[in-house]
């Protein structure tokens, strides 16, 4: 369906004039840079939504006006200087308030649902939207997970590298794969955090763990790409991009790394984080420091890159030759680009939408390579995003498809903290929660082909349905079912129901006028993209159900048949697959 | 051959079996039993044969899970491994374990366990000490066989041969994805189909349903998908139940729950993704209602405990609980990896019911964390404790229900360890020794060579000492995949002629049944 309908009662002219007054994209953002010539303003309200499904975790009445007002363009460039939402002082706080209303119990405290939940309090409430859509993509490209035990026990510092990814995802790719590099919580989950040289005598040999991964997952990945994202190749073969040997040499930049300690570099600090009880209570979190005795000053070959042997050894000047090596490598801009186009906007884009953003990233105008801002904004405003094709799109991830529902009724939380808590479960829940990935390859793998699907047939691949099978299914059918009808999250013993509650307002006036019940539901959750075959299957459920002539004495009857009426609309709208299909 | 037709089948089922029959052949191992598949009652088929693939998901470090402790391998095993800060050679056996030292550190674990082989190969040898359950079903049960040094490999390599990039080798070693893949597919991530599913694809035919052939009980698992066979998952409590309640209704209406069933089976609006995500739907809803009265329920004493009171809860389950500390004998915590192997169990024991109608079938079941980095000595500690557990459990189970003989489970990783350690872990291998339990197996021995362990080179991390062992000690395989599976395989009932077909590389080694099936 074309994203340029016209607006009922708009004249052609007048449609015109507005689109060409805007002009095309480019000139005067603060990204710098042109993008991709695309309309400026969306057509109509439901274009606007279906903009906000890409770039937010769901659209808002309210967010959709702000588009409608000042178009795609501004509305991005807005989000970049919106109050940056916290999540590291949203798990202390939260934290806090459950120690205070516990005192006696030593164990009190909000753990890693603390931080799961400032995640869903970002994603519903917070007002940086698109930056906070940035960090959750990277957090699935940059993975640590909660899975692991020592990450888990650590969940303020997990809320911290969140923050993490909120910052540095819209600085430039450099300065995030650093601040990634050297984030405690990287350090513990790939165990470069107290790595240490080899040693000769004994035999023993640096950790390459991190030194595999931050090259096949964080930065240029197996084979070398060319900007469109297709694999370069030599006589019909792809290309690896790094051997044994590089891990090998790579492994050695990623020797003598641990925490920030008061006593820097003290042989102690770097095992224990203290030195004579002393010990910064923020190590978790704060940069990892460099102790030169643990650091290899061995020669260091990695991708066509030789450190020379460091007579002192100086693990600053090893990281950065490093770091830069990777980012400038010519696989980065395609390799990260593709994958950021999954997270938000197609599964499949075409080369020429994979080149588009490997050049953005390559040079954002200004002569800065990795500008991710700059990057993002070419990601949404490239006219592949902006349109409909029929294979275009993705299959929503069970957390977004759960965010999109919050936020379109306006859920509001009891307590505050937007408790949703752990939804791993794949029989009675999501199958998937945020900083909490099987491993380190994410819930999905980009190039995913699902087998025996007529997607895989049509050459197409389909990340999401690595986590599709027939138990998540069924699970997240009840899962909504319950959401729909009893609320969200935790229970609030004192009001005698789930903590997170939506407003159904709007839904409930329209409950005796099924086909504008539907209507409604279709624009807050599918930006008017239901076709007439599934509203009129859900017209004729929720007509269904009937809602008994007034006695007088039969009000909640009538409620609670209104209420049914609602939720059976929001039900089969959310579990229907043309929601679950973002196109 | 006199066909008993069940009156329960369709027409079309008859048409497809027949028709299987007939490109069968006379020779074919598959004797159609229509009788057996028709009966009411719930018991395996008297010919029916299962394939359980138990993945370790990381990369297991086999050096310390099956360990030669005669002198010499053992006096190199020890001078690798033993690194600071945090040793990760195991102590020899017989060495007592010490209460004081910390969790699933050797000290605490005290000494490895010996097993006597049959073919000793003039050396020693022993399990990990965790393996307790696994010690005696190899040398008293006589129903474990280990298989030393399996891995991916295309021609058989040696070492010189291995440094020549014009000798075929499989893509992307030590790879996470792309190993995990190989062994399931022979090809790096983004292969769809998997030997488990082709195996499946062969046999198909001789099941009522072919919707129950290929059936995981963890996640997605290419291993599972075949040219025809889909895979089919099932969660660890059963299947799932989607949307209505008991009553078949959704928000108290039968309409609702109606129009939710027609809704999620497929798309309205021709988008090709829809369509995909419909199709699990279906399958999901039209097992779950086949199961629902098909499988026994999980607190039936074959499978489980049944509670004192309320209703059955697997974490509760005693039998589902494993030890993960042998010097803290009466704590206990839940073990996913039973739990798995319960349901498989369930799906067994009603395959031979109308709902099921198995008579060949492969699982898959899993185990994550094997990627130990670091910390490994207390992680491979709780996952030992954990495998050895969980097959034991299967064990029993199939012994209670009467079909050890008919079931072989066998371990598969990504690959093995290093044999160098990084001061408290390794790092991705290549070669690794399996597991293969059941009550067919030729148990109690080793089936191939293996390798000799050497101490590192003095300038380089290089291992000249022994013609198995590569750069810091990654194993380099003797035993292929292929031939690891086409021996599973012709157990199944595949003939030589399918194996060649299933095991793409098996042409290129001459020992195509390594002999530890009977």
């Amino acid at each position: 369906m074309s994203v340029l309908r016209r607006k009922r009662g708009l004249p052609a002219v007048l449609l015109v004039l507005l689109l060409a007054a805007c002009g095309g994209g480019g000139g005067g953002n603060s990204s710098g840079g042109p993008v991709a010539v695309t309309p400026e303003m969306p057509a109509s309200r439901d274009a606007a939504a279906r903009f906000l499904t890409q770039a937010t975790f769901g659209p808002t009445e309210a967010a959709v006006d702000r588009v409608m007002a000042i178009g795609y363009a501004a509305w991005i460039d807005e989000q970049f200087t919106k109050p940056v939402f916290a999540h590291r002082a949203t798990w202390e706080s939260a934290d806090a308030a459950a120690k205070a209303a516990d005192p006696a119990n030593t164990n009190a405290g909000v753990y890693q649902n603390g931080t799961i939940n400032a995640f869903w309090k970002a994603a519903v409430t917070g007002e940086d939207q698109l930056r906070q859509r940035m960090a959750y993509a990277l957090s699935q490209i940059m993975v640590i997970s909660m899975q692991d035990g020592t990450v888990g026990d650590n969940p303020r510092a997990v809320a911290a590298y969140l923050d993490l990814l909120a910052d540095k995802g819209l600085s430039t790719y450099r300065a995030l794969l650093e601040g990634v590099a050297l984030h405690p919580m990287m350090g513990t989950y790939l165990s470069h955090l107290r790595n240490q040289k080899a040693d000769a005598r004994t035999g023993r040999v640096p950790d390459e763990n991190f030194a595999r991964e931050v090259m096949q997952l964080f930065s240029i990945g197996l084979h070398e790409l060319n900007t469109d994202g297709s694999a370069r190749l030599n006589a019909g073969s792809r290309i690896d991009t790094y051997t044994s040997a590089d891990i090998g040499g790579l492994a050695r930049v990623f020797t003598g790394w641990s925490w920030d300690c008061p006593g820097w570099p003290a042989n102690n600090c770097f095992f224990s984080g203290s030195l004579s009880g002393a010990s910064d209570p923020d190590r978790q979190f704060k940069p990892m420091r460099g102790y030169a005795q643990y650091h290899s000053g061995e020669v260091k070959a990695f991708l066509g890159r030789t450190i020379a042997a460091q007579t002192a050894a100086d693990p600053i000047a090893s990281l950065t030759e490093a770091l830069e090596t990777l980012a400038n490598h010519p696989s980065a801009g395609p390799f990260i680009g593709k994958q950021l186009i999954q997270r938000l906007v197609t599964s499949n884009p075409s080369p020429a939408y994979v080149s588009a953003v490997a050049a953005a990233f390559a040079d954002n105008g200004s002569g800065v390579r990795g500008d991710l801002k700059h990057v993002l904004k070419t990601i949404l405003m490239h006219p592949e995003a902006r349109a409909v094709n029929s294979n275009s799109g993705k299959l929503r991830e069970p957390v977004l498809r759960l965010s999109a529902f919050l936020r379109a009724y306006n859920f509001r939380s009891d307590s505050g903290e937007f408790r949703v808590g752990n939804t791993d479960n794949p029989g009675t829940s999501l199958g998937q929660t945020p900083m909490r990935s099987p491993s380190v390859f994410n819930f999905y793998r980009p190039g995913y082909v699902a087998p025996g699907t007529r997607a895989t047939a049509a050459g197409l691949v389909v990340p999401e349905m690595q986590i599709v099978h027939e138990t998540t299914v069924a699970g997240y059918v009840n899962f909504m079912r319950d959401n729909v009808s009893a609320g969200v999250g935790s229970f609030n013993s004192a009001l005698n129901r789930r903590e997170m509650q939506g407003d159904f307002t709007a839904d409930l006036v329209l409950a005796d006028r099924a086909p504008e019940l539907v209507a409604l539901a279709n624009r807050k959750l599918m930006f008017g993209s239901m076709p007439a075959a599934l509203a009129s299957e859900i017209e004729a459920a929720v007509s269904s159900i009937v809602i008994p002539v007034s006695t007088g004495s039969n009000q909640a009857a009538i409620d609670s048949a209104k209420r049914n009426r609602v939720n059976a609309a929001l039900f089969l709208t959310l579990v229907s697959p043309e929601f679950q299909v973002q196109k | 051959m006199t066909l008993l037709i069940n009156p329960n089948s369709s027409r079309r089922l008859f048409l497809r079996q027949a028709g299987a029959l007939a490109t069968l052949g006379a020779a074919s191992p598959l004797a159609l039993n229509l009788a057996a598949m028709g009966a009411a009652s719930a018991q395996t088929a008297p010919d029916y044969k299962a394939l359980v693939c138990i993945f370790l998901f990381g990369g297991n470090d086999a050096y310390n899970m099956v360990l030669p402790t005669d002198t010499a391998s053992w006096s190199a095993y020890s001078a690798v491994r033993n690194q600071a800060p945090e040793s990760i050679a195991l102590l020899a056996p017989g060495t007592a374990a010490n209460p004081a030292a910390a969790i699933g550190s050797p000290a605490r674990l005290g000494g490895v366990l010996p097993i006597v082989p049959v073919s000793v190969q003039g050396r020693s040898f022993a399990l990990h000490p965790m393996l307790t359950t696994l010690q005696s079903m190899f040398d008293t049960d006589r129903r474990l066989a280990i298989v030393p040094n399996v891995g991916p490999l295309v021609l058989p390599t040696t070492k010189a041969q291995y440094a020549l990039s014009s000798h075929l080798k499989p893509a992307n070693l030590f790879s996470h994805n792309d190993q995990q893949n190989t062994w399931q597919t022979f090809q790096p991530e983004g292969a769809t189909v998997g030997w488990g599913g082709r195996l499946g694809d062969l046999m198909a035919a001789g099941n009522q349903r072919a919707i129950f052939t290929a059936i995981s009980a963890s996640g997605n698992a290419v291993w599972l998908s075949g040219q025809d066979v889909r895979q089919y998952q099932v969660s660890g409590n059963g299947a799932i139940r989607m949307g209505a309640d008991s009553n078949g209704r959704i928000y108290g209406s039968t309409a609702v729950a109606a129009a939710m069933d027609r809704i999620v089976r497929n798309g309205r609006g021709g988008h090709v993704f829809e369509g995909d995500l419909g199709a699990v739907s279906q399958r999901s809803i039209d097992a779950e209602v086949a199961l629902r009265t098909a499988l026994k329920p999980a607190s039936d004493a074959l499978f489980g405990t049944a509670p004192a009171s309320g209703t059955y809860n697997a974490n509760n389950d005693p039998k589902l609980r494993y030890t993960p500390d042998p010097l803290a004998p009466g704590t206990t915590a839940f073990n996913a990896l039973a739990q798995q192997l319960q349901v498989v169990a369930r799906v067994i024991e009603a395959s031979g019911s109308t709902g099921v109608g198995a008579r060949r079938q492969v699982f898959f079941v899993s185990l994550g964390g094997f990627d130990s980095h670091d910390a490994q000595n207390r992680n491979q500690a709780d996952l030992m404790a954990r495998l050895g557990h969980a097959m034991r459990y299967f064990d029993t189970t199939l012994g209670a229900i009467g079909a050890r003989n008919q079931v072989t489970a066998f371990t598969a990783s990504d690959f093995g360890r290093t044999f160098t350690s990084n001061g408290d872990g390794t790092d991705h291998g290549w070669g690794a020794h399996h597991f293969v339990m059941g009550g067919a197996v030729r148990g109690g021995d080793l089936y191939g060579n293996f390798p000799a362990l050497a101490l590192k080179n003095t300038n380089n991390n290089n291992f000249d000492g022994s013609p198995n062992l590569l750069d810091n000690g990654k194993l380099l395989p003797e035993v292929a995949v292929d031939q690891f599976g086409a021996t599973l395989g012709r157990w199944f009932g595949a003939t030589d002629t399918q194996l060649l077909d299933v095991f793409p590389n098996l042409a290129n080694f001459s020992n195509r049944n390594l002999g530890f099936m009977v």
